[in-house]
This record gives C-alpha cells, sequence and structure tokens, in this order.
C-alpha cells in the first residue's frame, strides 16, 4: 500500500475536493494542513511553487487536477473506459473554468468593483453554467456513465464551497444536479467525512 | 478504427496539442477549421457552448486538455503507470497556466495600457519564474536528455512546443538560460509524425 500525504492549507480551497476523493476511495492519507507563516518555508520545496501537493511514496505531484485524476484512478473513480475517463476530464475542466471566475470575484480588493463581478457571476455566469451543466448530468444525477466518478465528487465539491458566497440554494430547481449532490452526500466515505468537516 | 473528427477554427491555439498527439500517433481524422460565421451554427452542438471539441465515433469531448489527453493515450503516449500519468499532467497543467496567462493578455484585456501592463509582467517575472521550474522538472526525470516523463514522448510535450512557439515568438532567445527545455524543443520538433506536420500544417496567425 503507497504512502499517501497530502499538503494544503486548512481551509476548503483547492484541496477539498481532492481529500473527498481520498474518502470516497476509504483511502488513508496523511492530511497535512499548514498555517500561511509556514508557507515561504515550504515553497521552494514544490514542484512549481505551489499547493496543493501530493507526495506519493517520496514522488511529489503538484496542480489540483492532475492530483484529484491521480487519487481518482486510485479510488477507482475515473471512468470504466478512456471515453469515460475523458467526458469525466472534460467535466472537470468546465468546473475549473468556472473556478477561475470565482478566485476573481473572491479576490477582487476594490468592493465596488466585488460586488459588480460578484453579481455578474450570479445574474450570468453562474446560472449559464448550471444550465449547461443540467443538460451533461444524467437524470440518474451522473455526469459520466451511471455511476459515480470524480466529475460528480468535483462538483459537488465546488457547490460546497460557493454555498457561503451566494444567497440561496443554487442547485432549486435543477433536478439533474441535485440528483449528483445526493448521489455524492449519499456515499458513505464522503458522508463520513463531511460529518467531520463541518462539525466544529 | 475510431474515426475522429476534430472542431475548431483556423488556427492552432487550443486545438493544437490534439492536432500534436494525433500526428504522433498517426492517427487519422477529419481536422474541421470552422470558419467564425459558421460557429452560431455549431456551438449549440457542442456540450460546453466551445471549441476545440473532438468527435470520436459520435461521442463529442470538449475542453482541450481533456482532449489531447485522451488522444495521447490512444497511443500510449499519456504515461505507464498512475505516478507517470500524473505527471504528465501536471507538466501539461503548468503549460497549459502560461498560456492562459498569455490569453489573458491577448485575448481578453481590451485596455491598451493594460495589456502591455500585463505583457510584461508574464514575461519579466512570471515566466522566467515557471521555465525554472519546469527545466528544474525535466532535469529530474534522468538528466533531462529524453523527455518530461518516462522515455517517450507525452501529451506534456505536445503542450511544451505550443507554449515555446509561442512564447519564442515573442522572444527568440527566451529559453536560452534553460538549456535541457531548448534542446527538447529541438526534440519534440523531429519526433515521428510531429515532424511531417510541423512541416505541412497550416500556416496561421495563432
Amino acid at each position: 500500500m503507497p504512502s499517501y500525504k497530502l499538503t494544503y492549507f486548512k481551509h476548503w480551497g483547492r484541496a477539498g475536493v481532492l481529500r473527498l476523493l481520498f474518502a470516497a476511495g476509504g483511502i488513508e492519507f496523511e492530511d497535512v494542513r499548514i498555517e500561511r507563516d509556514q508557507w515561504p518555508e515550504l515553497k521552494p520545496k514544490t514542484p512549481m511553487g505551489q499547493i496543493p501537493i501530493l507526495e506519493v511514496d517520496g514522488t511529489i505531484i503538484c496542480q489540483t487536477k492532475a492530483i484529484g485524476r491521480f487519487i481518482a484512478k486510485e479510488a477507482g473513480l475515473a471512468g470504466k473506459t478512456p471515453l469515460e475517463a475523458a467526458q469525466a476530464d472534460m467535466i472537470v475542466d468546465g468546473l475549473s473554468d468556472l473556478q477561475v471566475k470565482i478566485v476573481d470575484f473572491f479576490i477582487e480588493k476594490d468592493a465596488k468593483k466585488k460586488q459588480e463581478k460578484i453579481k455578474e457571476f450570479a445574474e450570468k455566469t453562474f446560472p449559464v453554467f448550471l444550465d449547461t451543466y443540467e443538460k451533461l448530468a444524467s437524470s440518474s444525477g451522473h455526469f459520466v456513465g451511471d455511476a459515480l466518478t470524480w466529475a460528480d465528487v468535483d462538483f459537488f465539491s465546488l457547490m460546497f464551497f460557493l454555498k457561503d458566497h451566494l444567497p440561496n440554494d443554487p442547485l432549486k430547481g435543477y433536478v439533474n444536479l441535485s440528483k449528483v449532490r445526493d448521489n455524492v452526500t449519499s456515499n458513505p466515505g464522503i458522508a463520513a467525512w463531511m460529518e467531520k468537516e463541518t462539525s466544529h | 478504427m475510431p474515426s475522429y473528427k476534430l472542431y475548431y477554427f483556423h488556427g492552432r491555439g487550443r486545438a493544437e496539442p490534439a492536432r500534436l498527439m494525433l500526428a504522433a500517433a498517426g492517427l487519422p481524422y477529419e481536422d474541421i477549421r470552422l470558419e467564425y460565421e459558421q460557429w452560431p451554427e455549431y456551438k449549440p452542438k457542442m456540450p460546453m457552448g466551445q471549441a476545440p471539441v473532438l468527435e470520436v465515433d459520435g461521442t463529442m469531448i470538449c475542453q482541450s486538455v481533456a482532449i489531447a489527453r485522451f488522444v495521447a493515450k490512444e497511443s500510449g503516449r499519456a504515461g505507464k503507470t498512475n505516478i507517470e500519468q500524473a505527471w504528465a499532467d501536471m507538466m501539461a497543467d503548468g503549460f497549459v497556466d502560461m498560456l492562459n496567462k498569455m490569453a489573458d493578455y491577448v485575448w481578453y484585456e481590451e485596455d491598451e495600457a493594460r495589456k502591455a501592463e500585463k505583457k510584461k509582467t508574464f514575461f519579466d517575472t512570471t515566466l522566467p519564474e515557471f521555465l525554472g521550474y519546469f527545466e528544474k522538472l525535466l532535469v529530474a526525470n534522468n538528466g533531462g536528455g529524453g523527455f518530461f516523463v518516462g522515455d517517450g514522448l507525452t501529451h506534456a510535450e505536445a503542450f511544451f512546443l505550443c507554449l515555446s512557439d509561442d512564447i519564442i515568438a515573442e522572444k527568440p532567445n527566451v529559453l536560452s538560460p534553460y538549456p535541457k527545455l531548448a534542446a527538447l524543443v529541438e526534440r519534440i520538433k523531429t519526433y515521428p509524425g510531429i515532424k511531417e506536420w510541423l512541416a505541412k500544417r497550416p500556416q496561421t496567425p495563432f
């Protein structure tokens, strides 16, 4: 059994989904969460000066999606065929595109510009995204085939991250997407993990 | 043999990594280049309303990195183990981060002053930092005289070639401080299949 050590900050951010994937696969891992002031010392030891990083038996991998795909494969959540794997990849990439827009308003320091960006996101960008993803999800609540993949988990993770930044339940009215969320949260490993994560 | 149709515009852009991997694999495909006037008709047919899209026996895959990785896998050029695959993926993602930073000022910044400022920051600060990482990571694979991953070309090389084309066009000696990366560019350009494609591909502005 390989040893896995995931390093990130304490918050959900970019590593939330990675921790969920380990949980979904029932895979033991060392969940290292550093303080901001520990980062400068760690940065030069990382492959591209960024975290999250995953150390697997001494090899250090960076880039969130590369790490996510690796864990998904170890957990059997990366699709059953190369085409399914590609479908999962495309869903994750689209989520990543949305995350770029989220980070953009998140880090905006000018209060007025921030409000404008949030408004644009909530009224235009996000509904267009949800409409698109509703069509890509099946009525049984999966983005790929008829089983849970990391695409579903990644979708849930981003929605969870967003819930504190948008007023209402964003998936209200989106039948397929709500089913994706339900499928993810009822995965036993994920249910147990979320219980632990949200109980403080 | 599956049928492959690659939809994009008249350009290298986000479709070129896939075209390079198809060339390396010697896989025949329909290289569909849409006119901008045709796009409103095709956009609603695409999974996320964007191009490139790869149609494989009727199934449509979008997102340039997903497409390139799929095509790479079709000829066993995506890494041989899960760890190798993760390494190839991480390198490709690093190159895409740089390509996205360039796209940001080339395509998405309209204010001329901000455009120039972003370009300067990219070439003076961001790119050197990351080329330093990339050179070190290449060297970490057996001294850097081969490829990024294992002992063969992967989609990591395809993305790297696209990035180097763009940065060298702006700044011809940009790779001189990074000798292993510079030598790798030449190895990619002479790789069987890719060499022929580079000689015959349409010359386009992007």
